[in-house]
């Protein structure tokens, strides 16, 4: 047997730690199954591609069989031509057709409606041996829907050193995720800001993403290292390059469990400056880590999870029992839920039609006033639970007051019918995320109809410099210390103090400590973060003084690039705060925009 | 017409490896075949396995074969043939 060679590849490290283990591959939302509409022009279009499936995973059939054959003999090589039998049934196909025809329905919904329809049927046979062939239908269905979607199948369990390699993982592949096994996460796609990022960082464990070509390049049980420090993965590593990982890891282990000291509480500044610290959660996984890490309540609560984890609408009682857990999960210090921030990146497909450009398309509030149902169902449930845990309503991506007047009739519209039925609920005060330059720009009216503000620094920073985030070939132009980023904090956090509203800063942002200090310049005293990035935000603020901060923020904002604000933050930090921010813990300098190898 | 009743001896039944081998028989002759249960009158197109399958014939179900056809006559005998077989899944070599 040849061994294979080591081989780096180089990404971007979202996620602290370093990890050695086994590749797991993992795809992505296979097993969820979404329904949409197709329109009666493109309904052939959606038969030849469901009879292109057909072929494919009849060929793999053939294939297999082959091999089988090979290896056990034509006998029992025949359970292959049962399944090749089945791709060939017009019985089948056929169904499959018509439920695309009549349903207008999408190839794959088809797929498994029928699939349901026959494993029905075949669950209620009373022989337990042929019942059990129910199988051989799943198994068939399975690798058509594989085919439609050009993707491997099945998902393994988790070993004890797991580490999902995935091209990218959709939330309901994370959902599935067994979680408390994964030690540790490399994906070919993403950024900082990516689904995959944000999860890593709430869970704590080591995450590197944009690794381009590593899923296709990796089988499972591979070994590997995942080294976020250094921004890199390893496959196959050499004994030697092994070797130096596990001491470093043996090393890295001791200070971090010694030094973890448990606080609690708001922060203060050197000056007394009580800065307070939230959480930000969104899968049951991370809510431990808003009492381990010492978070002050939920600041914000990314409520499309739920539709995430379900792939079809949750209901309003399903949605109450999941409110109420995080509420009691965050204490006294109360939950603020955002309202489903569908669309985008998210699961709009259950809905509707892919659209064109999505990060400016039906999404967020504006998605909820389109589907009112939607809206009105997760508003009765949140204010149904608000009667006994402490919650409160954000709306995110508002434009201006329309949005924010409609969403605010919607809720009082609830509340009175609640009153009429005679069903206990609770207040909720409403907040508005500002994070469109619109509502930038509107800032000061909205203030005034709103109780509080909430800063998402992640789109804040996507909309106003215009750079998706999620594409890597425009990275370089996604700069969250841009001047133009930070003129829209100041600006929204004057709005804020004018009205003698609360403002919340939220996004990544917020858990960066070198990006927090600046944040505390700019007058933030609240901010919301993945609860284990609070540790070391608390440690860095508890360190400087609030007065030098807002001296070197005033002069982040006369800058002309995103350039001139990191290195001014690179000098001045590392003269003040040698020790809190030692250079590996600041902004890199840049080359230029203009790569070279 | 030809018609004949055939009982499934076949320790496994008609399951998916069984059915298979009836339908490929079935393909193998223009005429067309029908099996149906001589107990509940469910009915299966025996050149479909989806339809076979959902025949859920156990061990010791009664299968009515109804073939018409230019080559009924050889189509029945061959699928007799498969059934007196046990579907050529005893241990011994099945027949070439």
């Amino acid at each position: 047997m040849e061994q294979p060679h080591e081989v780096r590849f180089k990404g971007l490290g979202v996620s602290e730690g370093i990890v050695i283990g086994q590749v797991l591959r993992m795809h992505d939302g296979t097993r969820h199954v979404y329904h949409w509409r197709i329109n009666i022009a493109d309904l052939e279009a959606e038969r030849r591609r469901f009879r292109a499936a057909v072929q494919l995973a009849r060929q793999q059939v053939v294939a297999i069989k082959k091999q089988a054959e090979k290896r056990m003999g034509k006998d029992h090589a025949y359970i292959f031509d049962a399944h090749v039998l089945l791709l060939e049934d017009e019985k089948l196909t056929g169904d499959i057709e018509r439920q695309i025809t009549d349903e207008q329905a999408n190839a794959e919904w088809a797929v498994e409606v029928v699939g349901d329809r026959l494993l029905s049927l075949y669950s209620e046979i009373k022989d337990e041996y042929l019942r059990e062939r129910g199988s051989d239908i799943e198994d068939v269905m399975q690798r058509l829907l594989v085919a439609l979607s050009g993707v491997q199948p099945r998902r393994r369990s988790l070993s004890e050193d797991a580490v999902i390699v995935s091209q990218d993982l959709l939330p309901s592949a994370v959902a599935e995720l067994d979680l408390e096994h994964a030690r540790a996460l490399a994906t070919d796609t993403g950024g900082w800001t990516s689904h995959t990022a944000i999860l890593a960082r709430g869970i704590g464990i080591p995450a590197v993403v944009g690794l381009r070509d590593l899923y296709r390049r990796t089988r499972t049980g591979d070994r590997i290292i995942v080294d976020s420090t250094r921004n890199e993965v390893i496959l196959h590593p050499a004994p030697a390059t092994l070797e130096r990982y596990q001491a470093e890891t043996a090393s890295r282990m001791k200070p971090r469990s010694s030094g973890a000291v448990r606080e609690s509480g708001p922060v203060r500044t050197v000056d007394g400056v009580e800065v307070r610290m939230r959480a930000n959660v969104e899968v049951p996984a991370e809510f431990e880590g808003v009492e381990k890490f010492g978070a002050q309540g939920v600041g914000l609560y990314r409520s499309e999870f739920l539709l995430a984890r379900r792939g079809v609408a949750v209901s309003e009682q399903e949605q109450q029992l999941a409110y109420e857990e995080v509420a009691r999960v965050a204490g006294e210090d109360g939950v603020i839920i955002r309202l489903f921030d569908l669309g985008g990146e998210n699961l709009r497909e259950q809905f509707q039609e892919p659209e064109k450009n999505p990060a400016l398309g039906l999404r967020a509030i504006r998605f909820g006033l389109r589907n009112e149902e939607v809206m009105r169902t997760q508003v009765r449930a949140i204010l149904t639970a608000a009667e006994n845990a402490k919650l409160k309503i954000v709306l995110p991506m508002v434009a201006d007051v329309s949005d924010v007047r409609r969403a605010k009739t919607i809720i009082t519209d609830e509340g009175n019918k609640l009153t009429e039925a005679g069903r206990g609920f609770g207040e909720v005060s409403i907040g508005a995320m500002i994070e469109v330059p619109s509502a930038v720009f509107m800032a000061d009216n909205i203030a005034r109809i709103v109780d509080f503000f909430e800063l998402g620094t992640n789109d804040l920073v996507q909309y106003t410099l215009a750079v998706d985030r999620g594409n890597d070939e425009v990275a370089d132009w996604f700069r969250t210390l841009h001047p133009a980023v930070l003129h829209s904090i100041d600006r929204s956090l004057k709005s804020a103090a004018n009205a003698g509203i609360p403002a919340i800063v939220c996004g990544e942002m917020a858990s960066t400590p070198a990006y927090a200090v600046l944040l505390i310049g700019l007058g933030a005293t609240d901010l919301s973060m993945t609860p284990s990035a609070i540790p070391r935000v608390r440690r860095a603020l508890a360190g400087i003084d609030s007065r030098d901060a807002r001296v070197i923020a005033q002069d982040c904002l006369s800058c002309e690039t995103a350039d001139d604000v990191e290195s001014i933050v690179r000098e001045r930090f590392g003269k003040l705060w040698p020790d809190l921010f030692p250079p590996k813990n600041l902004p890199e300098r840049r080359q230029t925009n203009s790569k070279t190898e | 017409m030809v018609e004949r009743t055939l009982l499934v001896t076949a320790r496994l039944g008609l399951h998916a490896r069984a059915a298979a081998k009836v339908v490929r028989v079935a393909q193998g002759f223009i005429s067309r075949m029908e099996l149906r249960r001589v107990d509940n009158e469910v009915t299966a197109d025996a050149k479909s396995i989806l339809s076979v399958l959902m025949l859920a014939a156990s061990r010791g179900t009664e299968l009515h074969v109804i073939v018409e056809g230019i080559d009924e006559e050889a189509a029945l005998s061959a699928i007799d043939r498969l059934f007196a077989d046990g579907f050529g899944e005893r241990e011994q070599e099945s027949p070439g």
